[in-house]
Order: structure tokens, then C-alpha cells, then sequence
């Protein structure tokens, strides 16, 4: 029997990934030139108060072993070019949480010499948490969305941005 | 010593080489000079330990004038001295003071990144905190700048220089950041290691710097206000502090006793949020994750107050200009004295858990040790230099607003270590929640705002306050109008690095994240510099094309 071709054993595999994907989400952080109060609360919510490691996320320190990418902050121009090789540098499946006002627009600094503009003009974002910074539980609640998102196959495609130039794989 | 005498001492220092004085304030003397007597003037108040140099503000008076300005900040006490030196916009030269006062250094770069300020005899060329791709004789805080100039140079990326491998025997390169599991917040650094140990240091900065400087000329007085809150995350109450001490006084404003009251609260209960968050990283740092995650839930406690008091974790806006928005009422009061009593206890814990607990000892003692002369020739401030037994606070040394009426007593430590920098932290703690109680028990009767004009008067000023991680300093200049003139933020965290770079070389590459959580770095607050404190020579740099390369090479064989 060649397991590779029997759907039935197709569809067992592909529910055993999800399963995994779901239950054991790493994260890494990249902060492309926030003020720190998002990136404080995103420390907040691995702590006890609110620990998102009972949901199986952990932060993970090298891009190469995590599923989602955090981004915090208006993309500044010194940091344009590491966001994309960080995000380049993930495997597939990779996904994108955009974390505060920041982030999502520019926020308050939209209009700054140095800041080039929202996350998802750089990379694809799959998930937006608005605030300023958003409260922890907001945060929870996007990871949780993204999470449920994926395991009812309800998650919006991420747009790739026009601005690249080049479409990130 | 009164300031009085302070600064008829200083003005018969610079007497040799003074054109014009003024006292456009009580506290403050003002010294026109040219700018061939700068080293001299300089060297005078240096040698007779006459302060320290605490900003370098540069002026452009406009187009029309032709004229541009460079101030020199040095502080002793309440005192202040500002050198002046007016310079035609077509010869900017400035000679350096670097070899003088150290710490200069970063500020004269940002002179000459900002405005285009020469400075003469530099050792330092490398770019400071504009991108990399940024064109050269473009300077953003200049009056005719505009973002058409700055266009991306073609051919340099921000991301492409890289120096990294084996420069030869048992030497490496070691690059960290600008994302790195040890750092929450984008920096660049290069550590060249012998075997175990550190032989150069050297950093970038620049990835968090966002052009908030020149954002609040274009935006109102109000506006302002929200938008310097957020310059940094973990002390924006102290920025929005400065900024409206400085304001008011353009404006001639009182701020009611009760206001001020709960503006030095607030500043207290920030102070409490920010050290117990440095003591998780720096117990993180040190491999104790057992006493991060304790101080972070401990911490949790403090926020739950903040967000009683103001409606917000992060990013209060306790303040607007003219005083307050947030009351203490008998709830906010009783909420806030059993969060102290569970606070105080654990802060006792851990003040007992660093000072005692022999793995942590072994990474904190005798570890970075400054002198309180190196301290002083360092340009430290905050909790970095009290460790040294260096009294820098600006809470005790000009107080301002409540600080008058609730004083505190600066707390110091003798040796200089990174478990001297956790333990003056955590008693300092103490000192804020002490002076907290005193605030409730005694909170002054008056209304929370009164009324600011829209427009400021025509007018320079200088406020300074004591955040978290030491003297924030904030130059103010109005032209009448609704929209600031000038507005020149200098943060404490520009002036410890010096503590990590220098004392880095020469240890073990594994104390080195350590040695960054010691001064507690707020890369949001200071991103604007790079450095280079090179003993070794050696050195060798690869693009990141050819390092890939080498990488596809290397797996190939």
C-alpha cells in the first residue's frame, strides 16, 4: 500500500500536522522600531498573569524554528530590510501577527522621516491587534484567532505587498 | 552652595572667553563664544569639576538668517551653563571635545547627522542613527529639509554590511542583533572575541529611530504631548513629565500642588513598573528565569494600579498641559496602599534573593566594576552611576514640581558592580513607595488643570527630570506660536553606554548580555549612535553577499 496515494492516510497525516501546528506555535519577536510598550506587553503575556504557554506558544530566539512572526512598530528604513530577511528566513507555513497602531498604519509616528510606513507594506500580515499598545488579553486574542483561523480554515490570505517588489516566498 | 555662587563661579571661569552673558532664568547662564575658545572654555569647567556636560543642542535659525547655533548643556546641581556659539550656515566647523569629556562623543554625532555641524578631530565617522542608505549632505532637523532630499542612495542598503567570521588564529567575530533572543529591542553589535574573551566592542543603533525631533515641529503643542509620550513605552510618563514642566514655564503656568502631586506619584508607580521589569530581563540575562517570571507577575500588580489610576497599562497620559487628567480618590488611595504593602514585601524578597542567592552572585559580583571616577569621566547618570557612589539624580539634586514638597533621598551604592546596579534599583523601590504613602496620606486640596493659552510665548527653556534609568533632559524653544520652534530630547540611556563598551572588553563573551541589562538600555529612548572601542587592531569586513557565499562554499566541500 503506498500511503503517499490512499486519501484516506493523506487525510490522517493532514490532520495530525494541523493538529501539531496548532498545539505548539513558536514565535519569534522583531521589533522594527517601536517605542517598547507593545513589545513590553508581548513579554506580559508569556508571564504567569497570562501565560500563553498553556495555549503550546512559546518565543522562540532564531526565525528558522518559528511559525509566526511578531512585529511591533513602524517599519523604519535601518530596519525595512532585516524585517524582510528575518521573515525570508522562516519555513513554511509561516504567519504574521502585526501587533499595535504602529504596526497596522504608522500610528503616531506616520509622517516621520525615517519611518516607511505599515508592516503589511513589507510583508504579508495575516492577523492585526490594534492599540496602542493593545492590552494583553487583545494579544491573546489575536494568536487565538490566528490559531482558530488556521484549525476551521477560515484564515483570510495575507495580501503580498505591492511595495517589495519582489513576491516573499 | 546656592546657585548664586554656582554660577557667578562658572561665569568667572569662562571669563577669559566671554562675549556676551545673560540669565534668561533664575537657575540658568547663558555664555556667547566663539567658537576657537570652545576647548578652552570647556577645559576650564572640566578641570575645575565645574558638572557635567549633559546635551549638545544644535539650532538652525532658519534660511533667512543664515545662522546656525550650538549649545553646549553643562549642569551642576540646579545650575546651568550654556555655551553658545553662533556660526554662518556656510562654515559649520566645530572642533571636538571628545578627548575632554568622552561622552561627547554622541553628541557631537548627532550634531553632525542632524544638522551638518563639522566637527574637527573626531575619531568617530561611522553613521550614527540615520539609515544607511540615507544620501550624505542631506540633515533632517535642518529648516529647509524636506523628505524628497532623503531619497534611498542607490547602490547602499541598510542591510548589507556585516562583519562576521574568523579574523584570524583563535579570533571571531561575534554579531548580536538587531534580533537576538537576548535583546527585545533592534541593536546592532560586533564583538570581536580572543577565545572566551572580548577583545572590541562595537554597536549600531538607529533601527528604532523614527525622526520624532523633527515630527514636533509640525505638529501643535497638544499634539506633542502624545506624541513624545511616545518616544519609549516603559517611561512615557517622565517624557510627557518633561515636556509639560518645560511648556508650563514658557507659559508662565502654576500647576496646582495637587497636580504635581499626582505627577510625582504616577512617576513613582512608573519607576516601580520599570525596575521590577529590569530585574526580570536582567535575572532572564543571567539564566534565572524563576525570578523573571516572579518579578513580572509581582509586576502585574503595579499595573493593575497604573490602569486604576489613568485607564491605561502603558502609555498613561497622566499628564496634559496645565496638570493632570487622573484624580485619587479614597478607592484609587486604598487600592494603591495594599498594592504597596504586597509590593514592599516582594521587593524585600528580591533585594535579599540578589544579594544572597550564590549562582546569581556569581554573574553580578564584581562584575563591570566602575569607579566613581570612571563613573564621573564616563558622563554616567541614574542607577548606573549611584552604584558608583556618583550622586546623579535630578530629583535630589533640582527638585522639581512635588520633589519639593515629598522629597527622597537618593540611594547609593560603593561598588560599582552589576550587584551593586540590583541593589541600588531595588532600594530605590523602597524610596518610591515610601514616598508614594507620604502622597496619599497627605495630598494637597486644588484643581487637577488650569488654563494653558493655545499659543506659547516666544521663549527657550530647559527642563530636567530623573527617569527611571537617570537624567532626561528636554530643550524647549518656542517662537510664539501653536507649533514648537525646537525641541531637543537627550536620554540616559546615551549616556551609559559607555559603561557596556568599555567595560566589555576584556571579559568573558558570556557576561556580556549582562553587562547590557546592568544599565538597563532603552533603545527606543536613545536610538541615535554607533561606537567602536577597538584594542586588538585586526579586523576584517565581509559584505553579506560575500558571506553568503562563503556560506554556499563552505556546505559545497
Amino acid at each position: 500500500m503506498n500511503i503517499k496515494n490512499d486519501p484516506l492516510w493523506v487525510n490522517v497525516i493532514k490532520q495530525i500536522r494541523l493538529w501539531a501546528r496548532l498545539n505548539s506555535v513558536w514565535a519569534v519577536h522583531f521589533n522594527s522600531g517601536s517605542c517598547n510598550g507593545c513589545d513590553i506587553e508581548i513579554l506580559a503575556t508569556l508571564t504567569p498573569r497570562y501565560d500563553v504557554e498553556r495555549f503550546g506558544i512559546k518565543l522562540e530566539g532564531s526565525p528558522r524554528h518559528a511559525d509566526v512572526l511578531i512585529v511591533t512598530g513602524p517599519v523604519t528604513r535601518q530596519a525595512r530590510e532585516r524585517l524582510l530577511r528575518t521573515y525570508e528566513q522562516m519555513p513554511e507555513p509561516k504567519f504574521v501577527i502585526s501587533v499595535g497602531s504602529c504596526s497596522i498604519s504608522g500610528g503616531v509616528f506616520n509622517g516621520c522621516y525615517n519611518v516607511g510606513g505599515s508592516t503589511d507594506e513589507v510583508i504579508p500580515v495575516d492577523v492585526y491587534i490594534p492599540g496602542c499598545p493593545p492590552r494583553p488579553e487583545a494579544i491573546v486574542d489575536g494568536i487565538i484567532q490566528l490559531l482558530s483561523g488556521l484549525r476551521d480554515g477560515t484564515l483570510r490570505k495575507a495580501e503580498i505587498p505591492q511595495t517589495t517588489g519582489q513576491v516573499p516566498a | 552652595m546656592n546657585i548664586e555662587t554656582t554660577l557667578q563661579q562658572a561665569e568667572g571661569l569662562l571669563a577669559p572667553w566671554n562675549k556676551e552673558a545673560t540669565h534668561p532664568e533664575s537657575n540658568r547662564l547663558d555664555v556667547v563664544i566663539a567658537s576657537g575658545s570652545l576647548r578652552h572654555a570647556v577645559t576650564a569647567l572640566h578641570n575645575a569639576h565645574w558638572g557635567y556636560l549633559s546635551a549638545i543642542t544644535g539650532l538652525d535659525l532658519g534660511a533667512d538668517a543664515g545662522q546656525m547655533e550650538a549649545l553646549y548643556h553643562f549642569c551642576f546641581g540646579a545650575a546651568l551653563t550654556t555655551l553658545r556659539i553662533r556660526l554662518p550656515r556656510t562654515a559649520l566647523a566645530l572642533p571636538t571635545i571628545e578627548d575632554i569629556i568622552p561622552p561627547a562623543t554622541f553628541f557631537e554625532r548627532e550634531l553632525h547627522e542632524m544638522l551638518g555641524f563639522k566637527i574637527a578631530g573626531t575619531k568617530s565617522n561611522d553613521r550614527l542613527f540615520i539609515p544607511d542608505d540615507w544620501p550624505d549632505e542631506v540633515f533632517p532637523l535642518r529648516a529647509d529639509f524636506s523628505i524628497e532630499q532623503a531619497k534611498p542612495v542607490e547602490g547602499r542598503q541598510t542591510d548589507e554590511v556585516l562583519e562576521a567570521g574568523v579574523v584570524g588564529g583563535n579570533k571571531f567575530v561575534v554579531p548580536i542583533g538587531p534580533q537576538h533572543p537576548a535583546l527585545k529591542e533592534p541593536g546592532h553589535f560586533e564583538f570581536s572575541v580572543d577565545g572566551e574573551i572580548v577583545t572590541a566592542a562595537r554597536m549600531r543603533l538607529g533601527y528604532a529611530h523614527r525622526g520624532i525631533e523633527k515630527a514636533a515641529e509640525g505638529r501643535n503643542w497638544i499634539q506633542n504631548l502624545y506624541l513624545f509620550e511616545r518616544i519609549c513605552g516603559i517611561c512615557s510618563h517622565t517624557h510627557s513629565l518633561a515636556y509639560c514642566l518645560g511648556v508650563e514655564k514658557l507659559a508662565h503656568v502654576e500647576v496646582s500642588t495637587r497636580a504635581q502631586a499626582i505627577r510625582e506619584l504616577v512617576a513613582g508607580l512608573e519607576r516601580i513598573h520599570s525596575h521590577l521589569l529590569w530585574l526580570g530581563v536582567a535575572a532572564h540575562e543571567a539564566g534565572f528565569d524563576t525570578l523573571f517570571m516572579y518579578s513580572w507577575r509581582d509586576r502585574e500588580t503595579v499595573m493593575n494600579l497604573l490602569e486604576q489610576l489613568t485607564g491605561n497599562r502603558v502609555n498613561y497620559s497622566a499628564n496634559v498641559l496645565g496638570g493632570v487628567k487622573c484624580d485619587i480618590g479614597l478607592e484609587q488611595a486604598t487600592a494603591i496602599k495594599e498594592g504597596l504593602n504586597f509590593l514592599e514585601t516582594r521587593i524585600r524578597h528580591y533585594l535579599e534573593v540578589v544579594t544572597t542567592d550564590t549562582m546569581f552572585l556569581n554573574r553580578t559580583r564584581g562584575i563591570g566594576t566602575i569607579s566613581y571616577t570612571e563613573a564621573e569621566e564616563f558622563g554616567l547618570l541614574g542607577p548606573t552611576a549611584r552604584a558608583s557612589g556618583l550622586v546623579r539624580d535630578v530629583r535630589v539634586e533640582a527638585p522639581y514640581g512635588a520633589y519639593k514638597q515629598f522629597p527622597i533621598s537618593a540611594v547609593t551604592e560603593t561598588n560599582g558592580d552589576l550587584e551593586a546596579r540590583c541593589a541600588v534599583r531595588l532600594n530605590e523601590l523602597l524610596v518610591s513607595c515610601f514616598a508614594i504613602r507620604a502622597i496619599i496620606d497627605n495630598l494637597p486640596q486644588g484643581p487637577l488643570t488650569v488654563k494653558m493659552p493655545r499659543k506659547i510665548p516666544a521663549g527657550e527653556t530647559i527642563s530636567r527630570v530623573e527617569a527611571p534609568r537617570g537624567e532626561l533632559f528636554y530643550y524647549i524653544k518656542s517662537n510664539g506660536t501653536e507649533h514648537p520652534a525646537r525641541i531637543h530630547v537627550r536620554t540616559p540611556s546615551l549616556c551609559n553606554w559607555v559603561s557596556v563598551l568599555e567595560k566589555a572588553v576584556g571579559r568573558q563573551l558570556a557576561d556580556v548580555p549582562m553587562l547590557i541589562a546592568g544599565m538597563d538600555p532603552c533603545f527606543s529612548c536613545n536610538d541615535r549612535m554607533i561606537t567602536t572601542v577597538d584594542r586588538s587592531g585586526s579586523r576584517q569586513t565581509l559584505s553579506w553577499t560575500q558571506l553568503r557565499e562563503r556560506g554556499i562554499e563552505y556546505y559545497r566541500k
